[in-house]
């Protein structure tokens, strides 16, 4: 019985191991690739580890200078983050009233819940070409504000959804208290429900912005230039060329990857707390 | 005070998120399906003609489009199917009292948290054919003597594909089903060892029951990504090599901007919106069954 028991636990940290390799390995390699010199990684087989450590990669993709490649990724960094920020900032500012109304009020008001959520569902590939054509003739293609509009496409329904949920969960007394008492509407809201709420609203802020810095699809279909093109696009495109610079495309991946990473490890238990109170209770 | 006026009426608040809405889903939604009964191209050149049901009556003859949505359907199965059952079997790995499993559970978010276009590009590093890390890998360990080409061979693509895919978000389904299990009261666990339940009884009978609500909601999140899927494969391999990885989003998006045929296009987009619906349908329904 000791023997066995023994044995099993073996076998649980190999797996735990196995695992812990598993999902580090690749972007260590990524990370590995970034640093290393365009020579060390067309070597064959690899070397694993360079021999000494070459920023070139992000020297190239992060110092300013006019048509370089440079002046391109910055330029997308700050497109992305803006673009990101716009989607999230118009989203709440749309859904908070809205979810709390679905929330308060149950009934046929619902039917728009249910019917926004059902949106999140469908590919973007329903919505883009008349969404194409509608920023060609008002000429808003290239537009980091028109990109943040159409973002709201998956960011709306995903916020309505988790918003509503969390207001759900702070008790309707409390409110009615509040106007029992006296206060009026917007003392009600701002006083009451939102201090309850800000938590959740942190959490689906973040989870948003993580979600319109990963978008490709429209940023490749309606951005082409410094004005409004967000990295993934900028990144796509780097890797897509016929070029070798391998520690260049890694560098790329590895910039982007940073602030989506950095926040998640700091924020990894309201991200996911708050992605499962919404969900469980639909 | 009455009720009615400590409730009052604030409709008007839905009205700014509706309009959105309207704006960039509504209306979108609406023109898609008018495009698809006619013959209109992307750039307006000839002026688009109704067709009736023509786009439809071929699109169900159109070998691209029907092996489009087989890929599709082939990626999220395996894909879905695999997340769930790694994502809860490490789950349930990281949720043991093992010494550095709280350094693995911070670890898990990276994945996730790795942009798709990132991911993308970073497998088709490890893939490539010259200088991959894959390859020198597998060939330094002996397991090959000669170079594959990953990602240009017809019969590995999509599974190339679909192991990058589940690297990137498994651990969705992990972190999902551990925040439940951490939810999970200890004294019901003792109650049933008392009881003399055994290990696996313990696990079909108190942690099973317990963790499925999250389990479903983290399904249902990747089937949503996984059937519309198109980042990820584009990046990698552009729908190609001979079709073999053109999904869906893909085979609609080649018809409406390459070969500039929207009608076309947005009749595909509309039977895969059907399908979607239909797939939401037959889910709710199951779900449905099971509650009673």
């Amino acid at each position: 019985m000791k023997k066995k028991f023994k044995f099993s636990t073996l076998l649980k940290y190999f797996a735990l191991i196995i695992l812990f390799v598993y999902i580090i390995s690749p972007f260590l390699w990524l990370l590995i690739m970034s640093v290393s010199s365009s020579a060390e990684l067309t070597l064959k087989p690899l070397r694993w580890i360079p021999e000494k450590i070459d920023f070139s990669a992000f020297k190239e993709l992060l110092v300013m200078g006019l048509n370089t490649r440079g002046e391109l990724f910055l330029y997308a960094l700050r497109n992305s983050l803006v673009t990101a920020m716009t989607t999230v900032l118009l989203s709440m500012l749309v859904t908070i009233p809205a979810a709390w109304v679905f929330s308060r009020y149950s009934g046929k008001k619902n039917v728009i819940l249910s019917l926004a959520i059902f949106t999140f569902m469908l590919p973007p590939v329903a919505y883009c070409i008349p969404l194409y054509k509608l920023l060609v003739r008002f000429d808003l293609m290239d537009k980091s504000l028109a990109l943040a509009f159409v973002y709201c496409t998956f960011v709306l329904p995903f916020c309505v959804w988790l918003i509503k949920s969390s207001i759900d969960a702070i008790p309707y007394e409390l409110e009615e208290a509040a106007v029992i008492d006296g206060a009026g509407f917007l003392q009600r809201i701002i006083q009451i429900v939102m201090p309850l709420l800000l938590p959740a609203l942190g959490t689906v802020a973040l989870m948003s912005l993580i979600m319109a810095w990963d978008e490709y699809f429209y940023a490749m279909l309606f951005t082409n230039s410094k004005a409004a093109i967000t990295l993934p696009v900028v990144i796509a495109n780097l890797a897509s060329g016929r070029q070798s610079n391998y520690n260049l495309i890694a560098a790329g991946g590895v910039l982007a990857s940073a602030p989506p990473v950095i926040i998640g490890m700091l924020f990894q238990k309201a991200l996911i707390k708050g992605l499962v109170s919404g969900g469980v209770k639909e | 005070m009455s009720y009615k006026q400590i409730k009052g009426s604030y409709s008007f608040l839905t009205i700014p998120m509706i309009l959105i809405m309207g704006m960039v889903i509504g209306w979108p939604l609406i023109q898609t399906f008018i495009f698809s009964f006619t013959d209109a191209d992307l750039l307006g050149i000839t002026k688009p003609g109704f067709t009736g049901l023509n786009n439809f009556l071929d699109a169900f003859q159109n070998r691209g489009f029907l092996n489009s949505l087989k890929v599709s359907g082939i990626f999220a199965v395996v894909v879905v199917s695999v997340e769930v059952i790694l994502g809860t079997s490490v789950a349930l790995l990281l949720n043991q009292p093992l010494i550095g499993s709280k350094v693995v559970r911070v670890f898990l978010i990276l994945p996730w948290a790795v942009p798709t276009i990132v991911n993308a590009i970073m497998w088709r590093l490890i893939y490539n054919p010259e200088y991959g890390a894959l390859n020198s890998l597998l060939y330094q360990l002996g397991f090959i003597d000669k170079y594959i080409s990953w990602l240009s061979s017809a019969d590995k693509a999509l599974w190339a594909i679909i192991f990058a895919d589940i690297w990137k978000n498994f651990s969705l389904v992990t972190l999902i089903v551990l925040a439940s299990l951490q939810s999970l009261p200890e004294s019901q666990v003792e109650a049933a060892k008392i009881d003399g339940a055994n290990s696996w009884q313990r696990f079909f009978y108190i942690t099973m029951p317990h963790i499925i609500p999250s389990l479903q909601v983290a399904m249902v999140l990747r089937i949503i990504e996984a059937v519309k899927v198109f980042d990820i494969i584009y990046v990698m391999t552009k729908g190609g090599p001979a079709n073999k990885t053109r999904t869906g989003s893909i085979f609609i998006y080649q018809e409406a901007f390459t070969n500039s045929r929207i009608g076309a296009g947005s009749s595909f987009a509309i039977i895969m919106v059907a399908f979607i619906i239909l797939l939401i349908l037959v889910y709710m329904r199951t779900l449905s069954q099971q509650k009673r």
